[in-house]
């Protein structure tokens, strides 16, 4: 896949932790490490709205596109 | 009130009286065939034998069939429905069929009436794989939406 979620940088920016993030956005901290460490396999459009909102970011902040050696 | 669990412990309940009914023909088989031999106009005596390996031979698969069912019905219970492992059971399911079906093909050379067994046979492994199928597919789209966030 060579979409990356730089996720855990903007978080660091901002200085909020994962607990805190999952609470603010709705969904579980199980399902945010899913974001963050790369296993999604897609977003909603709803959580991607509701993380640059409690970010104050961009969807580019935290949405890589690298293209695969392959490819 | 029906309702799935329900419908789940009859489908069991009625793998397990044919787990029994098999079980039975195992155990009774010589004594089924000669019976038989006397009551039918087309079977030979001499076929006792050959009817014996054939009830036999399918009995075995039929009764690891039947388990295989069993199991997949118990996940089913367990609300494990879109797994691989019952993706397995399936297709061993079906490719238990094919077995039965080959050998009442085989079995046609002494008494053809086996070749209705064999057409059914392999026409309920077909259905029961295209179960499969469908059930992988599901499995696709779950992990899909599992992964979606």
């Amino acid at each position: 896949m060579a979409i990356i979620v730089n996720l855990d940088v903007m978080m660091a920016v901002r200085k909020i932790s994962s607990g805190d993030l999952a609470q603010k956005i709705g969904i579980s901290q199980a399902n945010l490490s899913i974001l963050k460490t790369g296993k999604a396999k897609a977003i909603r459009f709803s959580t991607l709205n509701a993380i640059c909102n409690a970010l104050q970011c961009q969807p580019g902040d935290i949405l890589e596109y690298r293209p695969d050696d392959e490819e | 009130m029906w309702d799935s669990r329900k419908s789940i412990l009859l489908s069991k309940v009625c793998t397990a009286i044919f787990l029994l009914a098999v079980l039975f023909i195992f155990i009774t088989a010589p004594w089924l065939m000669d019976w038989w031999i006397h009551h039918s106009l087309s079977v030979l005596p001499q076929h006792k034998a050959h009817f014996l390996v054939t009830i036999y031979s399918g009995g075995v698969l039929a009764l690891v069939l039947l388990i295989r069912l069993y199991q997949l019905l118990d996940n089913i219970g367990k609300e494990k429905v879109f797994i691989a492992k019952n993706i397995s059971l399936m297709r061993q399911i079906s490719w238990f069929c094919y077995c039965g079906s080959i050998i009442s093909l085989i079995s046609c050379f002494y008494y053809q009436p086996w070749f209705f067994v064999s057409v059914a046979a392999a026409f309920v492994g077909l259905i029961v794989r295209v179960i499969k199928n469908i059930m992988q597919q599901a499995i696709v789209i779950k992990e899909e939406n599992e992964f979606t966030i």
